[in-house]
């Protein structure tokens, strides 16, 4: 490393630090602070440092609705992950595999689920009609829809990385569809599959507008409905909203230490994501 | 042990006949081998006759049986790629036993069957590798040894030589001749390759284009090809070939002599050529001639002659030898 | 007889119906709906009268303006800082992977939360912003709370919060460049600069594409961060489609909600639609 590489990275260093770490240590200490104290939002510490009185409070504020929040999220990500990861395979399988007039029409609309905003109050109604909204199943599904333009594309250009002599032996070797898929494809399609699963999660995590229009209702709470619900009820008590943003905030940063690498393959393949 | 009849075989992808009717038998036990420059849809023959492909029209019957419309799996066939196509994530073990797992073999009876296999093959040390952990030989071995354990009526090699080095090719050349001859089944092998087909095969079948130019067995298609094709890609190097003009002048469409049956003299022959090109091969010698008669002419000579660049010489065809069609 | 392809299309069958209950339906649904006065349970028809309201209320029309406004401004800005960016973080300097995280994580982050966050950042009289710039003796202004500003000032904190995903973008965009055209454009004498504008710019394009492509419909569709931030206030100041979507929504007027979701609808079929296509072709096709 040159004179100049060291003291440009120790320059950018500093501005990357106040740009874009700070914030996350103001949400810290805050969220360590009394009441009174983050009234003043200042960047002193804390006179006492509160944080785990702070969390607490969090989670027993409104009997407990956290925790059902991290449980009604969890449920919704793992489910919604679970049938984008089978049935998005299986579209890029056979979108990769097979030639024809159809790939072009499945294309069409793999790329407008990508891109195109869903209407919201029209899909309320169809969620109605079949008893899913305000369920959990329903936003399951909701997620499903939304998130397999994005699986799909990822699948099929991984699909392409695998030789057709694989399907071709598993038939000669007596595989039926299903097993070449599951016996043979699936198991191969392992590096993707986590990409999937670690983007999808946080971006189903992290989802606030589809709940809030699917899934009104106190039972139903997410966690971002949460910190959005708590807004209005912290605003005298500005270190209990820190500490809430501090809660949602961990378990990305968590699958981005351990999945860092899956990430920036998802984010960037193709460049798919919105 | 089965015979494989294909009649009047026609396949078309699209609007474009690759297959335009083939009609051929294979005896059983026979190594037949398809041979022809790439594109002439070998593989598509042999696809079709694993029931990879489907053909367009015509019939393809294994062992007495029509199977035309059959599953590739219940044709008795078993096929080893070109890339080998072993499953990544198994083991060698569960590559050779997959076939038999999804026959829903019970667990003692495949562990049996695949261990006798690796006897065969050598494979016992490396049973519990995956396949990223074998070199090309031993991937190869694998291949082959995942279509012995089925116990298939008739084998299908698809060019399975051709992603190995030099050495090891011929070795493997030597390894599957044996293997042949120890199992007495029906093989069926395609390759680009007429060194492979000649050093191989019973039967050679000769594609172009979609259609069979020659079969017969090696000897024969040297020695009496029954197109200008078949006597232009049997043998090396190429026959010298010479259409028009110079071939009315010998009183047939097409004349050809090949470089070995050229006899090569400084005193006196029927055509005087200057030398352009040598290539010394140690044990024989080539040497590229251009001849006012004729054209360009290959000559082939034994052991190791000294020519000279620009030098005159006579050459003359062994009568015998000629080809004329 | 012909064989069943080992491919079969019911594959496709389980996201098929998937996709067409919960996302073409109500999307072909929308075009009705919005040309009718609704209520979830009857629905009359009335013409184009909802979209006459967008285009004729100044507070409607001004979320359609505003929409137009913060998708161009954030995907430029994200646009030339992510390429910026990027280049500096290809350049070996020290700390360069960890300087890639800091400036990435924020994509990862709940947009309420650090909606929430700058919100308090950006209060006018106690937030830190303009306690920082009060202390070097500049008055700062009402970020969220001046109308002037409250649109610019959300921009701001979408464009922190994406420019992460541009620059891992453009950085996946720069190794895939060739050093060799660097090492011709030095042998034949180019600049820095040159080799910037010359080699790097231009070849870095497919990666512009996804970003641009990408940023303006994040930002056309933007509704979370506007919405914890101002609500599209002050008063209408900050509006954007999808929150007068919401807006409607909550009041009831369910025809002309989904009237301004069809808006939204056409303006990225217009804007983003034909340079996805074009991008995408390629992927088609092979
Ligand atoms: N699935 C396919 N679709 C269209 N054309 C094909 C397909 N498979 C093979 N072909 C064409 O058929 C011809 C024969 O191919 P192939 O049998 O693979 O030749 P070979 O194995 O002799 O090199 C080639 O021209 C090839 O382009
Ligand atoms: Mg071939």
């Amino acid at each position: 490393m040159t004179r100049r590489q060291l003291i440009t990275g120790l320059i950018s260093l500093a501005c990357a630090f106040v740009i874009f770490v700070i914030p996350f240590i103001f949400v810290f200490i805050n969220a360590s602070k009394s009441a009174a104290e983050t009234a003043r939002l200042s960047f002193a510490l804390p006179q006492e440092w509160r944080f785990w009185q702070n969390l607490v409070e969090v989670v027993q504020a409104r009997d407990y609705q956290l925790l059902l929040a991290y449980f009604n999220s969890i449920v919704i990500t793992v489910g919604a992950i679970t049938l984008l990861v089978i049935f998005g395979a299986m579209v890029g399988y056979v979108l990769q595999r097979r030639k024809s007039g159809w790939n072009k029409v499945i294309y069409g609309f793999v790329l407008a689920g990508l891109m195109m905003p869903p209407a919201v109050v029209p899909t309320i109604w169809v969620l109605q009609g079949l008893g899913l909204f305000k369920t959990l199943h329903g936003m399951i599904l909701i997620q499903v829809a939304y998130g397999l333009g994005f699986c799909i594309l990822l699948f099929r250009a991984f699909v392409s990385t695998i030789p057709r002599d694989l399907d071709e032996a598993a038939i000669v070797d007596g595989a039926k569809p299903w097993q070449v898929f599951f016996r043979v494809i699936l198991p191969l399609m392992k590096p993707v599959t986590v990409t999937v699963i670690v983007v999808q999660s946080i971006t189903i995590f992290n989802d606030f507008t589809h709940p809030l229009y699917y899934l009104p209702g106190k039972e139903n709470v997410t966690v971002q409905l949460t910190l959005y619900n708590f807004q209005s009820q912290f605003v005298s008590q500005l270190n209990l909203l820190f500490m809430n943003i501090l809660l949602v905030t961990i378990p990305p940063l968590l699958v981005f230490i351990f999945f860092n690498r899956q990430i920036v393959a998802g984010m960037t393949a193709g460049g798919v994501k919105g | 042990m089965a015979q494989v009849v294909l009649k009047n075989v026609k396949k078309s992808f699209g609007a474009v006949e690759v297959i335009k009717g083939v009609d051929l038998t294979i005896e059983s036990g026979e190594f037949c081998v398809f041979v022809g420059p790439s594109g002439c849809g070998k593989s598509t023959l042999l696809r079709m006759i694993s029931g990879l492909e489907e053909q367009t029209s015509g019939t393809i019957e294994i062992d007495g049986k029509d199977v035309s419309n059959a599953e590739p799996s219940k044709r008795g066939i078993a096929m080893v790629f070109q890339s080998y196509a072993l499953y990544p994530h198994l083991t060698v073990r569960d590559n050779i036993g997959f076939g038999l797992s999804l026959a829903r073999t019970p667990k003692p009876e495949i562990k049996r069957r695949v261990e006798e296999t690796a006897e065969i093959l050598q494979l016992g040390p490396l049973l519990d590798r995956k396949p990223k952990e074998l070199s090309g030989g031993q991937r190869q071995r694998v291949a082959i040894g995942r279509s012995i354990v089925r116990n298939p009526k008739v084998f299908l090699f698809d060019e399975p030589l051709s992603n190995l080095d030099a050495a090891l090719r011929s070795q493997m050349r030597i390894e599957l001749t044996d293997l042949h001859a120890n199992l007495g089944t029906t093989m069926i092998y395609v390759t680009h390759d007429q060194v492979e087909a000649m050093t191989m095969a019973d039967k050679i079948v000769v594609l172009n284009g979609g259609v069979i130019e020659q079969v017969g067995s090696p000897m024969d298609l040297y020695e009496r090809p029954a197109t200008p094709f078949v006597a232009g890609f049997i043998g090396s190097p190429k026959m010298n070939l010479y259409e028009g003009k110079v071939a009315e002048a010998m009183g047939c469409a097409t004349y050809g002599i090949r470089p070995e049956h050229v006899v090569i003299s400084d005193a006196e022959g029927q055509w005087t050529g200057r030398v352009r090109h040598v290539e010394r091969l140690g044990a024989d010698t080539i040497v590229h001639l251009e001849v006012p008669d004729l054209g360009p002419l290959v000559a082939r000579v034994e052991g190791s002659r000294t020519f000279e660049p620009g030098q005159q010489v006579k050459a003359t065809p062994m009568a015998e030898r000629e080809f004329r069609h | 007889m012909r064989k069943r392809s080992p491919y079969p299309y019911w594959f496709v069958l389980p996201a098929a119906v998937i996709f067409t209950v919960l996302f073409l339906v109500p999307t072909i649904a929308s075009f009705w709906f919005s040309l009718t006065n609704w209520d979830l349970f009857d629905a009359s028809f009335i013409g184009f009268e909802n979209y006459q309201q967008f285009f004729s209320e100044p507070f409607l029309l001004r979320g359609v303006v505003n929409t137009l406004f913060f998708a161009v401004l954030t995907s430029g800005a994200k646009t030339v800082l992510g390429l910026l960016l990027a280049v500096l973080l290809t350049s070996g300097m020290f700390a360069q992977g960890l300087q890639r995280s800091i400036v990435f994580f924020p994509v990862l982050v709940s947009t309420i939360g650090v909606g929430l966050l700058f919100t308090e950042l950006m209060h006018p009289t106690e937030g830190v912003i303009n306690l920082a710039l009060g202390a070097v003796g500049i008055p700062g202004p009402g970020w969220l709370t001046n109308p002037k500003l409250a649109l610019f000032s959300v921009a701001m904190v979408d464009i922190w919060r994406g420019v992460g995903l541009a620059t891992l973008i453009y950085i996946a965009g720069l190794a895939s460049i060739s050093p060799d055209y660097y090492e011709a454009a030095r042998i034949d004498g180019a600049t820095r600069l040159q080799q910037f504008w010359r080699v790097t710019v231009p070849l870095v394009r497919p990666a512009t594409t996804t970003v641009i492509i990408l940023s303006l419909i994040g930002g056309l569709r933007l509704f979370d961060l506007i919405w914890a931030m101002t609500r599209g206030g002050p008063g209408f100041a900050s509006d954007v489609l999808a929150s007068v979507v919401y807006k409607q929504y909550q009041a009831g007027f369910y025809g002309l909600s989904t009237a301004g979701n069809v808006i939204l609808f056409l303006l990225i079929a217009v804007l983003v639609v034909p340079l996805a296509f074009r991008f995408y072709r390629k992927e088609v096709d092979q």
